[in-house]
């Protein structure tokens, strides 16, 4: 059977959600529902369109350019065997993974048993942007992030050494 | 009887029939007439016409001629006839030609460049100031005398008609296009300007100074870029003379301030010239130890304290290269900074400069490039983006492409400051059809890259000589691709009959200039060829003939809108289908063939430009939706597409579009280059830059770069992307704009104003290859 994700958007070639040349998968819906998001209309669920997840992996598989994928929103962790799927499809082909959410790690690492596909979401994410975006906290001088609070982990580092590890870009 | 007649301007002026007579008399002179009576006669029975015709009325002069045709041809005097309405059509072109110049100085005078295509023609010259305008009123009678007296009948139709475009038709009677000046060469022994004589420089100041004045001489000699192929390599000499220099006064001092000795900096001095006379050697940042050693030496002659010796070589060793460091980096800042400010290219433009660089492994060569590249990354006075030089990195395996290789470093600092500025370009020394001419060890042999793309390098004229050094391009006329398709009607055969017959045209054409070109004399540039810039002219004397060096030189044939042809082809642009990519291919291999074919038969370098469309991708557009109606894909944008490539209005993702133009660069032997767009802010992704560039290089482009927005906030300094709002400061454009920068055909732009209305459109309709949502 064929698996479906409901999308907002791909921007096929990015390079300003993350280093390098990615694939970026908006997805659709989300409940976070953040102050000054500037994807409002990627809040919906029934807003989008809906794509099959092996036609985003074969759109990685054909362009040789790539870097990695990104899954952003939307929230990923609302789609998130879904977008686990992806992740893991993009890991296979060598890409790197990142995935901006509006939980916090912490939030994730504790409820991730309860719900479907986070723990296969956050293991095959090599790089999570975790955290709501905050206005009062908005810089256009980040790098690849919208707010202070939100931080660049190293995920695999991180639940290695039960702590969190960030990268710099 | 009539007295009077009423001339073109409205003055009434006193009949005279003699002057009816004397036209008569002149048109029938022409078939062998000698009968002035006779001439006379019919004068007469036009007067008693007009009488008759126009009673009491006062007959107007275009009145008064149509009488005499007609009482000639009445009277059956058909050869005179003929000869007078010869004549009359050509009085009339001669007036019309006269009002219509009239009509452009008029606009040219009272209208501002916003309002006047004409004065935005060209990106980089101010239309509105007093120079400007003098260019400009010269350029264009320049190019309508020429249209009348001096170019063949078809060829200015041709041109006239938009078939093909004569470029820079305003100096056809006067120059060539560009040159490729060896700064090595023209630095030895030290040269002239026409003006004083300069002599051989002797620290990396002067040596920045006069490739300013090197590149400024010679731009006045020709109207084309002028580049420096080897800059590295050639600057690399000062730099070294500044170290030697830094080194010994250095040491000087700290002797003087070590040792007690009211005598030892005459000394030291008597040492130091000894050791250059004598042992021939000076020190350099590589050998300076081995130098040292012979230094301290003789130093012990006169300083009996060995420890205090190498004390003071470590110090001066030290300084030296910290202050050269600094000194190179001011030299560069003040090249560049030259470079944008000195409007003597006919005193409205700055010159056309470029300059080639990358393969200098020497620590000095290396101090040069970084530290011109670290000046062109912090910009001009206030920060701002430099427009000139054009920056060429030379990029090659072996030399500064992969990690661990020399200059590698060099190769990621170029990426950096392109990524925020726009310069570099980089050249691929690897492309196949580059890598051929290379031998290790010879920069002449390295490919370099002139201006927007122009290319020179191969030489059938003399195949010993196949450098860069002191070669450039002659002339050069771009063919008009959609026209030819247009006027084909989807027939391919038939496209290929008409594309052959403009090829004629233009190689028959471009012999006509190179004849003109070819009778002029070394002292008609005094630079170029009076100083042995130009390749075998310093075998010349003052008053020869150019002609057989400047066979040295190339004469291009471009070619515009490939996509417009294919796509009133077949429907579709190589962007699209495999069809129209193929279909692209033989066209321009076809064309590449000619121009092999012509440059054996005339032994002369006839070589194939992907043209860079300046100002003609609107003229050509124009005329041909006229003609053909506005035609979806083919004329229905403002201007038509550069060369090979694919349309900027079509989205594409990068690596597509590269592997679509890079076989073009093969076929294009006289200049290439491939954009790839890039929306976002690059110099926060160097990672994605450099992936690029090195893909152009996999695909075997010869020459390419990357396109991204470049804003500077003038309030707060800062340089990158701004939207509504600077990111740094926050405030609003409203209140004082925001400078930005663009790049169209191959040179940067500071603000949208100069560019003309095709380019304009363009810059709007480009896509970007890779676009941010957030």
């Amino acid at each position: 059977m064929d698996n479906f994700i409901q999308i907002a958007g791909i921007v096929d070639e990015s390079i300003v959600d993350g280093p390098g040349i990615r694939l970026t998968v908006f997805v659709q819906g989300c409940t976070h529902n953040c102050e000054g998001c500037h994807n409002p209309d990627s809040h919906a669920f029934d807003g989008g369109t809906k794509m099959k997840v092996q036609d985003i992996i074969d759109m990685l598989d054909k362009n040789p350019l790539l870097d990695g994928i990104t899954l952003s929103g939307g929230e990923p962790f609302q789609q998130a065997p879904q977008s686990a799927m992806l992740a893991a499809a993009a890991k296979e082909m060598g890409l790197n993974v990142i995935t901006y959410t509006g939980y916090t790690f912490e939030q994730i690492l504790a409820r991730k048993e309860g719900n479907s596909g986070w723990n296969d979401l956050l293991k095959n994410s090599d790089v999570l942007v975790d955290g709501p975006f905050i206005l009062a906290q908005r810089s256009l001088m980040l790098r690849f992030r919208g707010s202070q609070n939100q931080r660049i982990i190293d995920v695999k580092n991180s639940l290695a050494e039960r702590e969190i590890v960030t990268i710099e870009y | 009887m009539i007295t009077k007649i009423r001339k073109r301007d409205g003055r009434e002026v006193p009949f005279n029939i003699e002057k009816i007579a004397n036209a008569i008399y002149k048109a029938a002179a022409i078939v062998g007439g000698s009968d002035y009576n006779l001439a006379m006669e019919l004068a007469e029975k036009v007067a008693d016409y007009i009488e008759e015709k126009y009673k009491k009325k006062i007959p107007e002069v275009e009145e008064v001629q149509d009488a005499v045709e007609k009482v000639l041809i009445e009277e059956g005097y058909a050869a005179t006839a003929k000869n007078y309405i010869l004549y009359r059509a050509e009085r009339t072109r001669n007036r019309e030609m006269n009002t219509r110049l009239m009509k452009v100085f008029e606009d040219l005078t009272f209208k501002d460049a916003e309002d006047n295509d004409l004065k935005r023609e060209n990106a980089n010259i101010d239309g509105d100031t007093a120079m400007g305008t003098m260019l400009k009123y010269g350029s264009e009678g320049a190019k309508q005398f020429y249209e009348m007296f001096i170019l063949k009948n078809e060829h200015a139709r041709a041109h006239k008609k938009g078939d093909i475009h004569i470029h820079d038709m305003d100096f056809l009677t006067l120059t060539t296009t560009c040159c490729q000046i060896d700064i090595d060469k023209l630095f030895e022994g030290g040269f002239s300007t026409g003006h004083g004589f300069l002599r051989e420089p002797n620290d990396i100041n002067t040596y920045s100074a006069l490739a300013c004045i090197a590149i400024q001489s010679n731009q006045n000699d020709q109207h084309g870029g002028q580049s420096i192929p080897n800059f590295d390599y050639g600057m690399a000499k000062g730099v070294a003379k500044t170290f030697a220099k830094l080194y010994q006064q250095n040491l000087l001092k700290t002797l003087e301030l070590l040792v007690d000795d009211i005598e030892i900096e005459a000394k030291v001095k008597e040492v130091l010239k000894e050791i250059e006379t004598i042992d021939k050697i000076i020190p350099t940042i590589k050998t300076i130890e081995e130098y040292c050693v012979v230094e301290a030496e003789k130093l012990a002659n006169i300083i009996d304290d060995l420890v205090l010796i190498a004390k003071a070589q470590v110090f001066a060793t030290k300084k030296a290269i910290q202050e050269t460091d600094k000194k190179t980096f001011q030299a560069m800042e003040a090249f560049v900074h030259n470079l944008n400010t000195m409007h003597s290219r006919a005193g409205a433009q700055i010159p056309f400069s470029s300059i080639n660089y990358g393969m200098d492994t020497t620590e000095e060569g290396r101090m040069v490039i970084k530290n011109l590249l670290l000046a062109t990354e912090a910009g001009l006075g206030n920060g701002e983006t430099p427009i000139f030089p054009i920056h060429i990195f030379k990029v090659k395996e072996g030399v500064n492409y992969n990690p661990g290789e020399p200059n590698y470093d060099l190769f990621k600092l170029a990426c950096r400051v392109s990524a925020k500025r726009l310069f570099p370009n980089f050249s691929f020394l690897d492309a196949p059809f580059n890598l051929k001419y290379y031998v290790p060890g010879k920069p002449e042999t390295e490919i370099a890259y002139m201006g927007c793309r122009t290319r020179v390098i191969g030489n059938v004229n003399d195949p010993d000589r196949e450098v860069i050094y002191g070669r450039g391009n002659l002339s050069f006329t771009t063919v008009n691709l959609p026209k030819i398709a247009l006027n084909s009607k989807g027939d391919v055969k038939k496209f290929f009959e008409i594309l052959d017959d403009k090829i004629d045209l233009v190689i028959e054409q471009l012999l006509e200039r190179f004849e003109i070109q070819a009778r002029k004399k070394v002292k008609n540039f005094p630079f170029l060829m009076g100083q042995g810039i130009w390749l075998d002219s310093d075998k010349l004397d003052w008053n020869d003939e150019i002609r057989e060096v400047i066979k040295h030189g190339t004469l291009s044939m471009g070619f515009i809108g490939l996509a417009e042809a294919l796509q009133a082809i077949l429907e579709s642009h190589h962007g699209e289908t495999e069809a129209a990519q193929k279909l692209g291919y033989e066209i321009i291999a076809h064309m590449r063939k000619r121009m092999d074919d012509a440059s054996k038969f005339y032994k002369l370098n006839f070589t194939l430009i992907a043209t860079p469309a300046e100002g003609t991708a609107g003229r050509f557009v124009k005329m041909d939706r006229n003609e053909f109606g506005e035609i979806k894909g083919v004329t229905d944008r403002d201007y038509y597409t550069n060369s090979f490539h694919v349309p900027v209005y079509y989205k594409i993702n990068a690596f597509e579009k590269i592997k679509i133009e890079a076989p073009y660069h093969e076929l294009t032997n006289a200049g290439h280059i491939s954009y790839v767009e890039l929306d976002g802010d690059v110099s926060q992704n160097l990672d994605a830059f450099e992936k690029i560039i090195r893909t152009m290089k996999e695909a075997g482009i010869g020459y390419g770069s990357v396109n991204h927005p470049v804003d500077r906030d003038p309030a707060c300094g800062y340089t990158g992307i701004i939207g509504d709002n600077c990111p740094k400061c926050g405030r609003a454009e409203e209140d004082h704009g925001f400078e930005r920068i663009r790049r169209i055909t191959g040179y940067l732009v500071g603000t949208l104003d100069r560019f003309n209305d095709a380019k304009r459109s363009e810059e709007r309709d480009r896509v970007k290859h890779y676009s941010c949502n957030h």
